[in-house]
């Protein structure tokens, strides 16, 4: 189990920001808070996945994205986007040890998505401790 | 066989991380973040997706080894790392609860891998205590019907990781 827990209140918050990114792309059908060590917090799925195992993988993808970056020398990785014939994966990191997830369908603008997933980092950023 | 994969497992903190950097001939690539969860109670960072280091042996032939994740959750990098892998270096910490019983999971979780390839045991803690004794080890690998070297280990000296690596290699050399 992980330690990472949020009060209800703060549960209810990411739930709202959740909605309100499903609000502004019907493409997302899937949102996921995950800590860096791969234990999932809060999700918001409007189809059936495995939370705790997405939230296992994202951190292994979003760790090898890092440093792949670093290898790479190009400096700090903003995202890790997965593209896939039938939609979008965009992992990044929120805050120090959290984890934002979006799935998308392949509907999905991508520019759409960076600027939706960017805003909602942002609010959940101020809010979280 | 100029260039070799192998793959170093075990439970969490058993030292999959510091056997790489020990003995890597490059900068580690290390996959490591903070834990979160009562695994944070013994360290402070866990690897989340591999570890990666290069080594040259004698002959030229090139190592490439790769750290797995200790943690369950992450097992689908377990059958991603192994692919290609030529040989499996399990490391059982010896202050865990149950040492034996440690090893013989791994030795299940990696049953197909090491079927067709093989495998190296390194006891790892052996200075904060000395049971399970040795020969528990070889005995637990016996009525597997598994013939594999086991070592005490001290996975932060470059020697004692070259040692299993070497053994490792002749143990797939002659088999
Ligand atoms: N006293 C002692 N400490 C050791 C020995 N071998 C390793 N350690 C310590 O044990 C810890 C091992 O940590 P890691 O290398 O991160 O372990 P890991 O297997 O990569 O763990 P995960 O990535 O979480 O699965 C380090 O702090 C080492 O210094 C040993 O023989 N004796
Ligand atoms: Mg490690």
């Amino acid at each position: 189990m992980s330690q990472v827990r949020i009060s209800e209140n703060g549960a209810q918050f990411c739930q709202s920001v959740f909605d309100d990114m499903m609000t502004q792309s019907d493409a997302v059908y899937g949102v996921l808070i995950s800590t860096v060590d791969g234990h999932d917090v809060v999700k918001c799925f409007k189809q059936d996945m495995p939370a705790s195992k997405l939230a296992a993988m994202m951190s292994s993808v979003l760790a090898l994205g890092e440093t792949v970056a670093i290898e790479a020398d190009q400096q700090q990785c903003r995202y890790v986007i997965v593209e896939n014939s039938n939609g979008y994966i965009l992992t990044l990191r929120l805050k120090e040890k959290l984890v934002l997830t979006v799935i998308a369908r392949a509907n999905a603008n991508l520019g759409m998505l960076h600027s939706i997933t960017r805003s909602a980092v942002e609010k959940l950023a101020e809010k979280l401790k | 066989m100029s260039e070799i994969k192998i793959i170093i497992t075990g439970t969490p903190g058993a030292g999959k991380t510091t056997a790489i950097a020990a003995i890597s001939e490059t900068p580690p690539v290390r996959t490591d973040t903070a834990t979160t969860d009562e695994l944070s109670e013994v360290k402070e960072q866990t690897t989340v997706a591999m570890d990666f280091g290069e080594l040259t042996l004698e002959d030229d032939q090139k190592v490439f080894l790769y750290g797995t994740p200790g943690q369950r959750r992450f097992e689908f990098m377990w059958k991603i790392l192994v692919q290609g892998g030529l040989g499996l270096i399990i490391l059982v910490d010896c202050t865990r609860e149950d040492p034996l019983a440690d090893m013989k999971m791994y030795l299940e979780n990696f049953s197909d891998f090491i079927a067709e390839t093989g495998a190296v045991i390194g006891l790892v803690k052996r200075d904060m205590t000395d049971t399970p004794p040795l020969d528990e080890f070889y005995q637990a690998l016996n009525q597997q019907g598994l013939m594999f070297p086991v070592f005490e280990v001290d996975v932060r000296e470059q020697g004692d990781v070259a040692l299993m690596i070497d053994a490792l290699v002749s143990l797939l050399e002659y088999s």
